[in-house]
């Protein structure tokens, strides 16, 4: 019975000792391919600002987003008052 | 009038043992918690319903050509198989525990043998013997698991595998309860049946089935039962608990926004974690394995139509077969025991010291990166049983502050704990297996 119990323990001991050591290695190499990989790829975020400015500067596009806007508002007025 | 009888005898209302006729009320009770109460709603319908399907008298679904032989016991059948089992005796009870202990090539033999003289392996028995006894269900499940599941919150915030860990505390806790319930005589399991059971505080089904068909077969139906009956429950063991061990300014705490994680990490995690599984724990690589393909091929973006498959079609389809096996399982003999109902508390146990564990750690994180850094809900999380956990957190926080969600945040340990309870998995068939 005493034997069963050690057994139970050292496999506790060993088993949540393993698992910490395991997770604790991934975290090392998880953050280490992570600062690789970026130092190879840079962030994107400047890129998409970028490409939303243009978008909104762009006259022609505005004027079809208000377009759009409009007739969707004049839509949803329209089906309030039916209601 | 002989006619009449014959029809009578061969029926179920006359061949149904009590055993039977309650374990047909238990799968109704699954079916009932399933359909009425949504507890896990994929899994337990098969279950539940494979459960009745095992216990109709004289089906024999569930049961194996030699059993259903044994069964039906015509002498002539009787005789060879206790030649062919090296047995003395007739008794045909006593021949089912001889063909059990049996090594492979008897089995093979008696069951040749069963064959000849007209008897089949039950349905469910060939899908337990196919899906789960080879380990197939349990992995392809795994793989799906991979192909759905996102880590980009965890590679934003790496430090979130601590809690995925922490969290594993309740099943070797566990494993150690169960054990000392056996030291004072009041249970009687052995060191593998223990670690089988505490695989449950992994709150991860195919790991629970994978660990308990490696470790202890005959307590499978028990095990899968209860893992999946409280991964339903989670939304009500863990609140309790979470809110005993956080203050009330903890759970106010609003996590910084995580930052934007790059295709090519994403594409790059499974591939090291699975090197990491491969030089270090080869015993976890058949389910870690599995998973981080699935991943692969669900971040690589060349493989669409794989990775659809893997999560959609393929995972469905193993569900069915996975559900009926584990109900195949729940057969009167096997689950009517008082080692069921120790399974069943130390199962809650498992699942109650593994959120303790993984807020606990939380609250040591928090406190070692100055105080404000990290919600302790989203440490709850590390019991894997994705995505409901996570959920349970986000929930808790914004009842604290309502405009904290930490929903992503609690992703990032959630899935960390998929990773650490088949990690654990892994230690424990290499320990005991």
């Amino acid at each position: 019975m005493d034997e069963l119990l050690s057994e139970g323990l050292s496999l506790m001991v060993f088993g949540m000792g393993f698992v910490i050591v395991f997770l604790t290695l991934l975290v090392i190499a998880t953050s280490a391919m992570s600062r690789i990989v970026m130092r190879f790829e840079p962030a994107p975020v400047p890129k998409a600002a970028a490409k939303a400015k243009t978008m909104s500067s762009n006259p022609a596009d505005d004027a079809q987003l208000i377009a759009v806007m409009t007739a969707a508002i004049h839509k949803f007025r329209n089906d309030r008052k039916g209601q | 009038m002989e006619k009449l009888l014959s029809i009578w005898f061969a029926s179920g209302m006359y061949n149904i043992t009590f055993g039977q006729f309650f374990m047909i009320i238990v799968g109704l009770v699954l079916l009932y918690l399933a359909i009425n109460k949504k507890f896990e709603p994929l899994l337990l319908v098969p279950i539940g319903f494979g459960g009745i399907l095992a216990n109709i008298p004289e089906a024999g679904m569930a049961f194996s050509a030699v059993e259903n032989a044994l069964h039906f016991a015509r002498p002539e059948v009787v005789r060879d198989l206790a030649a062919t089992l090296g047995a003395t005796s007739f008794d045909p009870d006593q021949l089912k525990h001889i063909y059990y202990d049996s090594n492979a090539s008897t089995h093979a033999a008696a069951s040749l043998v069963a064959q000849d003289a007209g008897y089949s392996n039950g349905m469910l028995y060939n899908f337990y013997t196919i899906a789960v006894a080879s380990g197939a269900a349990p992995l392809l499940i795994f793989m799906g698991v991979g192909a759905m599941t996102d880590f980009g919150p965890l590679l934003a915030n790496p430090r979130t595998l601590f809690l995925g860990a922490a969290a594993q505390f309740g099943i070797f806790a566990t494993v150690l309860g169960a054990v000392g319930l056996t030291s004072l005589g009041w249970m009687n399991f052995s060191i593998k049946e223990a670690a089988a059971i505490g695989i449950i505080g992994g709150a991860d089904g195919p790991t629970a089935i994978y660990v308990s068909t490696m470790l202890a077969p005959h307590l499978l139906g028990a095990i899968a039962v209860s893992a999946y009956a409280y991964m339903a429950l989670v939304p009500m063991v863990q609140p309790p608990i979470m809110r005993a061990l956080t203050t009330q300014r903890e759970r106010k705490i609003v996590m910084s926004q995580l930052r934007h994680v790059s295709k090519r990490e994403k594409i790059f995690f499974p591939i090291v974690l699975m090197l990491l599984v491969a030089m270090l724990l080869p015993d976890a690589a058949p389910l870690l394995g599995m998973f981080c393909f699935g991943n692969l091929m669900r971040e690589c973006g060349v493989v669409d139509r794989l990775s659809d498959t893997a999560q959609n079609a393929l995972i469905n389809i193993v569900t069915i077969f996975l559900g009926l096996s584990v109900g195949s399982k729940l057969s009167a003999d096997k689950f009517l025991d008082l080692q069921t109902l120790g399974i069943l508390v130390l199962g809650i146990v498992a699942f109650a010291v593994g959120t303790a564990a993984g807020v606990l750690m939380a609250k040591l994180m928090n406190q070692m990166m100055g105080g404000n850094a990290i919600n302790p809900l989203i440490g709850s999380a590390g019991v894997s049983a994705v995505p409901m956990a996570a959920r349970v957190s986000n929930k808790l926080g914004l009842e604290a502050n309502s405009q904290n969600f930490l929903l992503m945040h609690a992703m990032g340990p959630n899935v960390a704990g998929v990773i650490g309870s088949a990690v654990a998995a892994g230690v424990m068939i290499k320990f005991v297996g």
